[in-house]
């Protein structure tokens, strides 16, 4: 599995592990009655909350992650090579991390999906208001398709890593 | 209407000419990652034209010997 893939598969299970926490914690605050579905500002206290949870622990997440890839990378080559230098292993390192125009044009075409899932997850929080659902219901459509469109760019990108772009 | 056009590479048989060249090799020698490198053996990726011109560079030849391509009706 390359490098690009186990990044994708990492930030995947993040964006999911994220998405699921905010799940409980927000049925738990439904259930309980501590959140009403016209509360609009714990509602956003609440996102904004799991947005900042979100950002430092998929930053703590990937430096963690390429910490453990570079040392394992290092025991590899170790392995293989007793003598081999320290240079030596930081080439192979920078190597095998390196971003080319093929993951560029897949980031490309996975963030567009993306976009879609955005904008349908806007376009029905929309049309949950005129149907007069409550804020609530609204404001957490347009929430979770930002949460999914984020988890569907990942999918993609390892499904294209894995698949080939042919043809552009 | 256009002609579709399939493009075939003659990668493997260039790195083997060029001493078993490894994968890895030729990632390194034209900048890109070693997944990109398989991707395009295997005709699943089709390289920018500028990748195209280093992959031929890297083994010394003109770029009509790295791709060929068919078209068809």
């Amino acid at each position: 599995m390359s490098y690009q893939e186990k990044r994708n598969i990492v930030s995947i299970l993040t964006g999911a592990a994220i998405l699921a926490a905010y799940g409980l914690v927000a049925w738990g605050r439904v259930r309980s009655g501590a959140i009403g579905p016209d509360d609009l500002a714990a509602w956003a206290g609440l996102m904004l909350v799991f947005i900042g949870i979100g950002i430092v622990a998929s930053i703590v997440i990937q430096i963690v992650f390429h910490i453990l890839l570079s040392v394992s990378i290092a025991v590899e080559k170790k392995i293989q090579d007793r003598d081999c230098e320290d240079l030596e292993i930081e080439k192979t390192i920078k190597n095998e991390m390196v971003e080319d125009e093929m993951g560029k044009l897949i980031e490309l075409k996975a963030s567009k999906a993306g976009y879609i899932v955005a904008g349908t997850g806007f376009v029905a929080a929309l049309i949950s208001l005129v149907l007069h659902a409550a804020p609530a219901v609204m404001l957490n459509l347009v929430f979770v398709s930002m949460c999914a469109a984020s988890l569907i760019e990942g999918v993609l990108q390892l499904y294209y890593f894995r698949k080939g772009l042919a043809h552009g | 209407m256009a002609k579709k056009i399939e493009i075939s590479n003659n990668i493997r048989k260039l790195r083997f000419f060029a001493s078993e060249m490894t994968q890895q090799e030729l990632a390194e020698k034209v900048g890109v990652s070693r997944q990109t490198i398989i991707a395009i053996e295997a005709g699943k990726y089709s390289p920018s034209l500028e990748l195209s011109f280093r992959l031929a560079d890297a083994f010394g030849v003109k770029l009509d010997e790295v791709f060929e391509c068919h078209f068809t009706e």
